[in-house]
């Protein structure tokens, strides 16, 4: 695909407000907190507490559902994979699991990205881990881990608008050591384009994207809280069948994903990237065996690491089953062209892509034969 | 307050006294037994003045949770045969109204006064009301004095009348007399009788049965009134150019008739019994008037009645011209009937009366005070203070209802935090009405979900507030299971009319201790879901109110800091601002911390291109620091 040199567009308080947040196309990734006194979150909702008056904004250049520029952040990877329409720049695609059997308990299927963090941390590859921590029955809230038992105490994903970014300027407003963040694909597009603005460059020494077809709003945890079976829970997921199941004192509660669904954070119908393409590492599920993540390559900085946590013990990987690829893409392709069809419809909640024609051709079925 | 000349014993002595002193002295000359009020402004004095003097003089003085407690009270003690007092401003009137209608019926014992302060104008207050049209409705006498010592005089005299006709007696003051500051004749005070008793034959009822000896009562003050004293007519006999005036206007009508030099021509009638009209003594000027010009505060209520007064006797008195408020011939830049007269509308007014063209000033002294004067002061707007709670509360509530996105309303009260409604309240007040109305309004809203209404309501009140007007508002609110969140700025006292204390408090009017009534015991015993918090911790403060806009029922959130002008509130901190760390304007928040939370305290350096704090006003509260994108405003201690 032909490299395309983007300006970054530029924005101000009010194009937030005006294109974001009253469009609903927020996703509480917190990017635009932290520096700015008019900008606050709660209850996984951003909104200016007061009209900000500058005509523009680092809100607006670091937002991720503002002026997203797929080719222009596939350029800006440092160490990236080739260029790939549907699951991003990457360089290898594999299954891996945590080998420490406590990050594997508390993690989420192999427990791969605690496994990630924990190498990070304790190889000096990070000083500080920005996570997301809480309970899986409630609200989620940001987490600075400096050590082991922080970084496992956040372990497990949650399944709601976290914003996870908010205590990233102060961090990076103080300190020199190396970060790691664990993000969904929305902050990790928010990281890249906090880089592209000379912010944390050289700090942010690793990226890992969880893979996020969705997240749930606030009420979710309303819901949760009626059910008083659900109180112990430790572990939720959403597997591809079966509904959101909960793991409660060693068993498991489901409930219907129809009970769920009105639950789905608007802002989530318009992504165009569930699987962090932007990352240096992309986890996620494998759909096919809960023992295991899918791991996603996509840096040079990203397979040092995983080199290093396998040398390690950390970590196991093992490739990629081949005939699970399609299943992979095509799972991909069905979000992107649903984005898509929004975006050439001229529906305001695509509005914020900037999709180049060779990439629109590019994921279309037809132009997928060789892959 | 001058306690001293409160004191002094008469006869004899002359002292100067505020209008409200004076009232207070008035009343302690009449053998004043029993006073009870609800502060506001411009009355609050009255009753300050006689709660100083109560232990030693051996009344009782209270303030009450409200003006028709309060008025209920005096009325006990008239019935009991002692004489009483209550003392409000206009909207309060307004809340005893339901009670002065009834007992004017019923008739009192005792001598029994009720002060009405109207706030021409509106200095301080939401509106500008005439009570005089309250008062004729009631059928009540009332009289209106034109001096500070003709308010003493009044008053006391007025326990007399109103035993004489067996009603209470109305008196209306008005910003310019209850603050003005004027000599006094100080007649012997006199102690309270110890006999106070009901005579247990005696039946105090609201009757219509008694509405024929209401009027025959209201009859038996009009005839003293077509002789009172009280009432005074300067110049010639048979002007056909005459002023009617009732008031302070009396003095500035005066002073223009000199200016003017037409006192040999234009006659002033100077009415201080204004309800019911003394019609014998006005028909006998209108004899001789051809043109009568009316100067009363605020409504053209003398000029009114006048007129009708007129029309019963046209055929004998003959064409007259009126001219007045109703008229618009008395009017300043505002229009009619609206502010406070002012000598330059009296004399322009009685110029135009007389035919006397006025120049205020010579041409050359109008220069030479431009020349000479020094700039004018900078507009300021009504503020809160630095480290007011109420602005932290506003600060959080705004923020609040901003994150929660859901066009949240607030409807305000009336106190200190009306203010919401205006910049260092960063406009968060959407309402103001009358004192509780914000959560009987709040009722309504959390009722109307049926209607597709979303929006969270938050009413806001102040702690007297609370005590005054709220409860039943909030028991309705429980009543009907509404949806609403009562934000209680509770800053321990009655601060906006000049800290009274308040069934919060564990302070009685006359400083001695009272069984403290919190708040969240009032809101509890209600069954509703109560919390407490320091409106200074900023980030907690947002947090609660968010976390109970998301839940159903009414519910109340104390908001409890101290007013920061209150004596007992010592200042441990002081917030500096770090000048290696605040960037100015290369900040990017656009000077969010003197600009946009407005404490009089942050100021902006413009030499240095820094902000400021000024070690003079800040009172320590410590909100800015949370503000600051930069963390570069922190607090040190006071020494």
């Amino acid at each position: 695909m032909a490299q395309r040199t983007v300006e970054a567009q530029r924005g101000g308080p009010r194009d937030l407000q005006a294109r974001v947040l009253e469009t609903g196309l927020c996703t509480a990734c917190g990017a635009c907190l932290g520096h700015c006194p008019y900008l606050k979150t709660l209850g996984e909702r951003v909104a200016f507490i007061h009209p900000c008056p500058l005509p523009e904004g680092r809100c607006f250049e670091v937002c991720p559902r503002a002026a997203l520029d797929p080719d222009r952040l596939d350029a800006q990877l440092a160490g990236a994979g080739p260029a790939d329409p549907l699951l991003g720049p990457h360089l290898a695609l594999h299954f891996a699991r945590a080998l420490d059997p406590e990050v594997k308990r508390r993690g989420q299927y192999g427990g791969v990205t605690t496994a990630l963090t924990l190498f990070a941390l304790g190889a000096g590859a990070a000083e500080a881990a920005l996570l997301t921590g809480g309970s899986p029955t409630a609200a989620p809230h940001p987490v600075v881990a400096r050590d082991r038992a922080t970084a496992l105490a956040a372990a497990g994903t949650k399944y709601s608008a976290c914003a996870t970014l908010a205590p990233l300027a102060p961090l990076l407003r103080e300190g020199s050591a190396p970060l790691a963040v664990v993000g969904r694909p929305c902050q990790v597009a928010a990281l890249r384009k906090l880089e592209a603005r000379g912010e944390g460059g050289h700090r942010l020494a690793l990226v890992i994207g969880v893979f996020c077809f969705w997240a749930l709003t606030p009420p979710f945890y309303r819901f949760l809280a009626s059910r008083a079976d659900l109180a112990p829970a430790t572990k939720m997921d959403i597997p591809k069948e079966g509904g959101v199941v909960f793991s409660v004192n060693g068993g498991a509660v489901r409930i219907p994903l129809d009970q769920v669904r009105p639950f789905i954070r608007p802002a989530c119908q318009s992504c165009f990237d569930p699987t962090a393409e932007w990352a240096d590492l992309a986890v996620g599920s494998t759909e096919y065996d809960p023992d295991w993540n899918t791991l996603v390559v996509r840096t040079a900085r990203g397979q040092a690491l995983v080199d290093g946590a396998v040398a390690a013990g950390a970590l196991e990987v093992t490739p990629y089953p081949a005939e699970r690829i399609p299943i992979l893409r095509a799972a991909v392709r069905g979000k992107k062209i649903r984005v898509l069809a929004a975006l050439e419809a001229g529906r305001a909640e695509a509005a914020y892509l900037e999709i180049s024609p060779e990439r629109r051709a590019a994921l279309q079925p037809e132009a997928e034969g060789g892959a | 307050m001058s306690l001293q000349a409160l004191r002094t014993a008469g006869p004899g002595r002359t002292v100067v006294l505020s209008g409200n002193e004076a009232i207070a002295r008035g009343a302690m000359e009449a053998g004043l037994a029993y006073a009870a009020a609800y502060p506001g402004s411009p009355s609050s004095e009255v009753l300050a003045s006689l709660a100083a003097m109560a232990r030693e003089r051996g009344f009782h003085a209270e303030w009450s949770t409200n003006e028709k407690v309060a008025m209920e009270g005096a009325a006990a003690a008239s019935f009991a045969g002692l004489r009483s007092i209550t003392i409000m401003k206009a909207d309060g009137l307004n809340v005893a109204m339901d009670f002065l209608t009834s007992l004017a019926y019923s008739g009192t014992r005792g001598g029994m006064v009720v002060v009405v302060s109207d706030d021409p104008g509106a200095h301080s207050s939401t509106k500008e009301e005439d009570t005089r049209y309250l008062v004729r409705a009631s059928h009540l006498p009332l009289v209106e004095p034109a001096t500070v010592d003709e308010a003493k005089e009044m008053t006391r005299w007025a326990f007399e009348l109103s035993e004489e006709v067996g009603l209470p007696v109305m008196l209306r003051s008005v910003t310019r007399i209850a603050h003005a500051r004027g000599s006094v004749d100080l007649g012997a005070l006199q102690a309270p009788p110890r006999t106070a008793r009901y005579d247990p034959g005696a039946r105090y009822f609201t009757t219509s049965a008694l509405h024929p000896l209401l009027h025959q009562r209201a009859e038996s003050a009009r005839e003293r009134f077509e002789t009172s004293p009280f009432n005074s007519y300067q110049g010639p006999a048979d002007a056909r150019r005459l002023v009617i005036v009732t008031g302070p206007g009396f003095t500035y009508a005066v002073e223009a008739v000199e200016l003017l030099g037409v006192s040999g021509e234009v006659g002033v009638l100077k009415l201080a019994t204004t309800w019911p009209l003394p019609e014998r003594l006005l028909l006998s000027h209108l004899g001789h008037a051809r043109e009568v010009l009316f100067l009363e505060e605020i409504e053209p209520f003398m000029e009114t009645e006048v007129k009708a007064l007129w029309a019963q006797h046209a055929a004998s008195l003959g064409a007259i011209a009126f001219l007045g408020k109703a008229s618009g011939h008395v009017a300043g830049a505002a229009g009619p009937a609206i502010g406070e007269l002012t000598p330059e509308i009296v004399i322009q007014a009685v110029s135009a009366l007389a035919g006397r063209p006025f120049e205020p000033r010579a041409p050359e002294f109008r220069r030479k005070v431009e020349e000479t004067r020094l700039p004018e002061l900078p507009a300021r707007a009504l503020a809160f203070c630095a480290g007011c709670p109420h602005r932290a509360s506003y600060w959080a509530i705004k923020a609040a209802l901003e994150l929660d996105g859901r066009d949240g309303v607030v409807l305000g009260d009336i106190g200190c935090y009306t203010l919401g409604s205006m910049q260092t309240g960063y406009f968060t007040v959407k309402t103001v009405h009358a004192m509780g109305s914000s959560v009987g309004l709040a009722s309504g809203f959390g009722k109307l979900s049926g209607f597709g209404f979303e929006q969270p309501v938050v009413a806001v009140v102040g702690d007297s507030t609370f005590y005054h007007a709220v409860v039943p508002a909030l028991v309705n609110a429980r009543y009907n299971d509404s949806r609403l969140l009562l934000a209680v700025l509770d800053n321990s006292t009655t601060a906006m009319t000049g800290h009274q204390p308040h069934p919060g408090t564990g302070r009685s009017a006359t400083g001695e201790p009272a069984p403290p009534l919190p708040i969240e015991s009032v809101a509890r015993s209600l069954g509703l879901a109560v919390e407490i918090q320091d409106p200074l911790r900023t980030e907690e403060t947002v947090e609660s109110v968010y976390r109970l806009l998301q839940t159903d029922g009414a519910k109340v959130l104390i908001l409890r800091s101290p007013c920061a002008l209150l004596p007992w509130v010592k200042r441990s901190r002081r917030a500096m601002v770090d000048p290696e760390r605040c960037i100015g304007e290369a900040c990017g928040c656009a000077r969010l911390c003197n600009r946009v939370f407005s404490c009089p305290a942050l100021v902006w350096d413009s030499a240095r291109g820094r902000a400021r704090v000024d070690e003079v006003l800040c009172a320590g509260c410590g909100v800015c620091v949370d503000l600051c994108p930069r963390e570069a405003i922190r607090l040190d201690a006071v020494a």
